[in-house]
């Protein structure tokens, strides 16, 4: 959609909380936890995409990110105050540890990666073979031009958004038992690896994202691992800001003339 | 009036007038950056952060005074600058945004990791106040002059550089960078200007920043200042001066001396932003003179 | 000066995806030429300005001024060597004022580089002030001094070609290329920018290159006219000879130039 979107990470921040909620408070088991964060976060994609985000796609570029920087404040902020600031403690999912060809992990790491399949398959399914996947990919080349041919260019946007913002929560859901303590500043370091692995990937690239995500991954547990656990969060970007000084267009990118 | 306020104020509105005034100078550097240059930068709060851990050390270790730290502070940060812009620079808008966030992080991460020149999240303690001779300067009041002048000094040498010849080029650039490139101006070393002043007013507003709170940690490039600054030259009016004053009294001094918990300011700041991006996308500043001036012409 | 032409290109060439914008064109403009530039939409022609100026790196073939060859070089670059040229849609600093639209139109000639700019003292104040003096006598010239100190983005689209018309004087360039500087621009007006186009040429020497919907003022003014189609040179020479070209006539779709067509 060619708009950076900093608020991105409190969505997945939210989906985390939202199924904490269902999952203590409520006593409801996991996979309902689940659930509930999807459809809530659902519903809140939609509303914020109908208050905010469509209209933004008229607007210049450093407004539209400087509201996205506006939400991200009310919403990490927002639920500092609905939840507190001290992180939760996530009690559901799959923690028992499971053996994979001699290596040991745990159960909820199986899930994730079959839903993360999944998922990147039925995404890149939709972005090349359907209906909806081509004017995605037509709004995001030529704005104007698809409104001239009569495209409901803000139904697509709001589609794309509410989608975007139901699989972050679904991933916050879905990650938080492997966190196991969730608190309302998970969401930035997230949506700044998000920046990095797109960037990486190529923007508009969907097994660009999945390959990005993956280098990143592994370079970050590198990191993690032989240098030192404070370093991981600048790997990330470390790694953006090569990408971009070397091959702007990431791996997978198309070089799209302005 | 200005001078005579610590006469009459607590010390603490005078302490929340130190930090405006401090904040002051890294708010006309993203001006400068934003406002009139049109890049959209998330590095100034960086900047902040070095001008801060570069004074401090140069003034732990070196023993240097405050009176050399600060402009060195200042060097420093343009220094640092040149090298990062020259790449940057040439990137998209969006590429730009992401890359100055990403000298933000990897800066904070630096702060924290390379303990034997910061001591890490432990930070620098007992870093000098500024001394006239042999005195310190010390009470909250004589740092409020300081910080008073400084601001003043700051906001003259931005005015001077607005309305120089080159104001008048970052302007015409960030209306129209190819039509001011067809008219022979080298848009690219004007942002590289632009974008190097602004570290350097950073870097003395981060300066000020250690040497007055006299304890320094890496929380020094939380994102939060960044924002806050963000939400000072967005909200105040990019582009002009006084929109940026405007905006750091009512953005920064306001809350602050209400002492408005974090999470609601962050909340309000938050909310604002999007408002103004819908209705008042230049700014309090220009919208409160057009108002003015209907005022008078009615 | 040698006596080469001014301006030479050789061989141009450039396509976007499948369309050709340009296919190898040859062109020479001689110093002091008022050339007109004509052919029907998507024959190329802004593509040709874009490919001189460094807006866009053609895919083939070269640019010269005056013998040097400038082919991709950076836009201000060729500013700075006298090759200014206006653009289709209105270009205008929208928040600058008028007068200042053109002081900033001139200033990077008048001051030579980026560090100059920053300067403060009397020398930048004198050349500030010359710059506003020729940027008066422009707005008086167009009937535009009543709003001199509006911003750009508050005048009409006729009176934003006007500005851009002056703005491209401002900096006294050897060669101007104007992308159909006419259109949308109130009658009356259009006869004043002709004549500033024949005084400019006649007093300063200044070449023009004209890209023209408007065939009546174009043939009036030029004493050599080029027809671009489909990206190639079609006819090329003076006015009446071209008009009555059967080829130019064809890619017009059978309509006579001189029919207000």
């Amino acid at each position: 959609m060619r708009a950076i979107n900093f608020a991105h990470g409190e969505y997945y921040m939210l989906g985390a909380l939202v199924a904490w909620t269902a999952l203590d408070r409520l006593g409801w088991p996991y996979p309902a936890a689940v659930a509930t964060a999807v459809v809530v976060l659902a519903l809140l994609g939609l509303a914020v995409s109908r208050l905010l985000m469509e209209r933004l796609l008229v607007m210049p570029f450093s407004m539209a990110v400087l509201a996205t920087l506006g939400v991200q404040l009310a919403l990490q902020n927002g639920a500092q105050l609905v939840w507190g600031a001290s992180p939760k403690f996530f009690g559901g999912g799959w923690t028992a540890p499971v053996q994979v060809g001699g290596v040991g992990i745990v159960g909820q790491q199986l899930v994730i990666f079959g839903a993360a399949a999944v998922l990147f398959a039925g995404l890149a399914w939709l972005v090349r073979r359907t209906h909806l996947g081509r004017a995605m990919r037509a709004v995001a080349q030529n704005r104007e031009a698809c409104e001239v041919v009569g495209l409901d260019v803000e139904r697509v946007a709001r589609i794309t958004f509410t989608l975007g913002v139901t699989l972050a929560g679904l991933a916050g859901a879905l990650v938080a038992p492997i966190l196991v303590n969730v608190g309302t500043t998970i969401g930035l370091p997230m949506v700044l690896r998000c920046f990095a692995i797109i960037v990486l990937g190529g923007v508009g690239s969907v097994p660009g994202a999945l390959v990005g995500g993956l280098i990143l991954g592994v370079a970050e547990s590198f990191v993690a691992g032989y240098l030192t656990l404070q370093l991981r969060d600048a790997v990330g970007f470390t790694v953006l800001i090569a990408m971009l000084i070397v091959r702007p267009q990431g791996l997978f990118g198309v070089r799209v003339r302005s | 009036m200005a001078l005579l306020a610590p006469l009459a104020a607590s010390d603490y509105v005078l302490h929340v007038a130190v930090l405006s005034f401090i904040y002051l100078l890294p708010a006309l550097g993203l001006n400068l950056v934003y406002g009139y240059a049109g890049l959209l930068s998330l590095a100034t709060g960086a900047f902040f952060g070095i001008g801060a851990y570069a004074s401090a050390l140069l003034a732990l270790r070196l023993g240097w005074p405050f009176w050399l730290a600060f402009p060195a502070a200042g060097v420093v940060c343009a220094l640092i600058a040149v090298p990062m812009a020259v790449p940057a620079l040439r990137l998209r808008s969006y590429s730009f945004v992401m890359v100055t966030l990403g000298f933000l992080v990897i800066s904070e991460s630096v702060a924290k990791n390379w303990i034997g020149l910061t001591r890490g999240d432990m930070g620098l303690i007992d870093i000098p106040r500024p001394r006239l001779g042999t005195t310190a300067l010390a009470s909250v009041t004589q740092l409020y002059y300081l910080t008073l002048i400084t601001a003043v000094l700051a906001a003259l040498a931005f005015r001077a550089v607005v309305r120089a010849p080159a104001g008048r080029a970052l302007i015409a650039l960030r209306d129209d960078e190819t039509l001011a490139e067809a008219y022979g101006l080298d848009t690219w070393r004007f942002k590289l200007a632009a974008f190097v002043l602004g570290a350097l007013l950073a870097g003395l507003g981060g300066s000020l920043y250690a040497h007055y709170t006299t304890v320094l940690d890496p929380l020094v490039f939380d994102v939060f200042h960044t924002l806050t600054l963000m939400t000072i030259v967005f909200g105040g009016g990019a582009g002009t001066l006084g929109g940026v004053l405007l905006g750091t009294v009512v953005f920064l001094f306001v809350p602050e001396a209400l002492r408005v918990t974090p999470q609601w300011r962050m909340v309000i700041y938050g909310v604002l932003l999007v408002v103004f991006v819908f209705r008042l996308p230049g700014g309090l500043g220009p919208a409160l003179a057009r108002r003015l001036a209907h005022r008078e012409a009615a | 000066m040698s006596g080469g032409p001014l301006l030479s290109v050789r061989g141009l060439a450039k396509r976007y995806g499948g369309v050709i914008a340009l296919d190898h064109v040859d062109l020479d403009v001689a110093a002091g030429e008022l050339v007109g530039i004509i052919g029907p939409n998507g024959s190329g022609k802004s593509t040709l300005f874009d490919c001189v100026t460094g807006l866009v790196a053609p895919d083939a073939g070269t640019v010269a001024l005056r013998g040097e060859d400038v082919t991709g070089r950076a836009t201000h670059a060729l500013a700075a060597r006298g090759l200014v040229r206006s653009f289709q849609k209105t270009a205008v600093f929208g928040t600058l004022s008028l007068v200042d639209n053109l002081v900033a139109a001139g200033q990077a000639q008048a001051f030579g580089g980026t560090l100059p700019a920053f300067g403060l003292g009397a020398r930048a104040a004198r050349r500030t002030a010359e710059l506003v003096d020729r940027a008066r006598g422009f707005l008086d010239a167009l009937d535009l001094a009543p709003l001199a100190r509006a911003p750009a983005a508050a005048i009409s689209f006729g009176q934003q070609k006007l500005l851009q018309f002056a703005s491209c004087l401002m900096s006294r360039p050897a060669l101007v290329l104007l992308d159909e500087p006419l259109a949308g621009v109130n009658p009356v007006l259009i006869e004043r920018m002709a004549a500033h186009i024949r005084r400019a040429n006649a007093e300063a020497g200044t070449t023009f290159v004209i890209v023209e919907h408007n065939t009546d003022v174009l043939l009036g003014l030029c004493a050599r006219v080029i027809v671009l189609a489909r990206g190639r040179v079609l006819a090329a020479g003076p006015p009446a000879a071209v008009a009555r070209d059967a080829r130019v006539i064809e890619a017009y779709l059978g309509a006579p130039l001189d029919d207000n067509g």
